[in-house]
């Protein structure tokens, strides 16, 4: 089963910056194979909706970037700003507290 | 593993341009996506073109330029953020600035100016517009942009008109009332009558509106009347005019003066400049150089010319004031005038009016009342040398 993508969209930001956090600095196609890796396929992150969120959290400062050539074309490592790093604990526990109350709410509501 | 060549590169590069992706960053992003996946998912005698095509629609539902809008958005939005934190930054700056600039102008503090001039303009021509950028992007309807625009223009006008007031720069009153006008004419009704057909916003609308028409009229009431000006200006110039009377008849009555003495030739020096002081302020106000009793049907009036503004306009205008302290001086320092115990030295300070607060009739009043003590003195002197 594929995790629909309105699922993903609240938490896409959160799962890039956990990504680079875990591994320095990455390329946009290594995100997405690493996350259809862990994931085991369930979550497959969509070109139309990381790259936007790419440059996104660039603007924003959180993530800083360098581009290599390989052979004719660029590519671009994105990794974390120590903004970033900041940010990115406090996106992880926002998360692991939402989850939680999520479990909490849906539980409640299928037990009664 | 398939091994794309340059050529293929430049056609992936070139589909992506054709396909209206125009950020420079997001084409290169795209190319080495694309590029990633046909070497890691390509067998190497794949056929190129028809695994490019097949790839490349899964990016997208309708066309690829979408991901290009979705950035867009993106960005926007941050923009948007920040343009939101600089108008809380600017607004919470601007009132604490003119907060802390009335507190130092109350106190007499230094300073006081400059931080109220920062403030009023920190909140008039930056948090303002910045409000109007942001709340304009939530306004639908082209109607309701307009009207935030109107409103943001007279509230830019108002703090404007405020700052020039308190300033004691010229048109201050005009901008302040034009202002309040147009409030009253335009903004006011299309703002109440476009809030009052939404049943939503109908209660707000009506408060507001209250309150506005509310405030304009308490800050017209603040206001002089053309009418009552007019009459506080005519009383004014005609008690002026009765003070110069005065001092002509007295004048008169002195006599000539005794040449050849020192002290006399200072009296005739001192008044002489001071006349000429005088007839100058009175020309920069009302347009003549004496005033006679029809001063009113040539409406040459004494209103609220500032002192300050005055010397600011005219260079020769220092000078003259000047000329004048020194002669003071001198006139104090006459031998004359310290060995006869019945004349009186002038306060110095008769002749300052570079304080801010200083306006043309109480200049003009203080200069006929130098003028009247010179004349006091003479007499003095006079009946003294009579009496020895």
């Amino acid at each position: 089963m594929i995790y629909s993508s309105e699922l993903i969209k609240g938490t896409l930001k959160t799962i890039i910056l956990k990504l680079l956090k875990d591994n320095k600095r990455m390329y946009g196609y290594e995100i997405t194979q690493t996350v259809k890796e862990l994931t085991g396929g369930k979550i497959q992150l969509t070109e139309g909706a990381l790259y936007p969120s790419l440059h996104a959290l660039e603007a924003e400062g959180i993530l800083v970037t360098e581009t290599e050539y390989i052979g004719k074309r660029v590519r671009k490592y994105y990794s974390l700003s120590p903004e970033g790093k900041t940010i990115t604990k406090e996106k992880l526990s926002e998360l692991a507290d939402f989850m939680n109350t999520m479990k909490f709410l849906l539980d409640l509501k299928t037990s009664s | 593993m398939y091994i794309i060549s340059d050529e293929q590169i430049t056609f992936i590069l070139d589909d992506i341009r054709r396909n209206g992706v125009v950020m420079e960053d997001l084409q290169l992003n795209l190319l080495d996506h694309i590029c990633c996946i046909i070497e890691n998912e390509l067998e190497e005698n794949g056929d190129f073109r028809q695994f490019y095509f097949t790839t490349v629609k899964t990016f997208y539902k309708t066309e690829l330029s979408e991901i290009e809008q979705e950035t867009k958005a993106l960005l926007n939005n941050k923009y948007y953020y920040q343009m939101k934190k600089s108008m809380f930054v600017s607004g919470t700056i601007s009132a604490s600035l003119i907060t802390l600039g009335i507190l130092f102008k109350f106190m007499h503090w230094p300073g006081a100016a400059a931080i109220v001039v920062l403030g009023i303009s920190l909140f008039s021509l930056v948090f303002l517009p910045l409000l109007f950028t942001t709340r304009v992007k939530e306004k639908q309807s082209l109607k309701d942009k307009l009207i935030l625009g109107t409103g943001t223009l007279i509230a830019i006008m108002i703090s404007m008109a405020i700052l020039f007031k308190i300033m004691h720069w010229p048109g201050a009153n005009m901008m302040g009332v034009v202002s309040l006008l147009l409030m009253l004419i335009i903004y006011i009704p299309l703002y109440f009558f476009s809030g009052i057909k939404n049943q939503e916003s109908k209660a707000n609308t009506i408060i507001t509106s209250i309150l506005l028409i509310a405030g304009c009229g308490l800050f017209l009431a603040l206001a002089r009347a053309p009418h009552s000006s007019h009459a506080l200006s005519v009383k004014d110039t005609s008690s002026y005019l009765r003070s110069e009377l005065i001092y002509r008849t007295e004048r008169r009555q002195t006599g000539e003066f005794v040449s050849g003495e020192s002290f006399l030739k200072t009296s005739k020096e001192l008044l002489t400049a001071t006349d000429e002081l005088k007839s100058d302020i009175l020309e920069w106000e009302t347009g003549v150089r004496f005033l006679d009793k029809d001063f009113e049907s040539k409406n040459a009036l004494i209103s609220d010319g500032w002192m300050k503004i005055y010397f600011e306009q005219n260079e020769k205008a220092k000078i003259k004031l000047s000329e004048l302290n020194t002669l003071l001086k001198k006139y104090n320092a006459e031998p004359d005038l310290l060995s006869y115990k019945q004349l009186n030295s002038i306060p110095e300070d008769i002749t300052g009016f570079n304080r801010s607060e200083e306006k043309v009739l109480g200049a003009l009043g203080n200069l006929v009342q130098l003028q009247m003590l010179v004349l006091q003195n003479l007499r003095e002197l006079k009946e003294s040398k009579i009496s020895i």
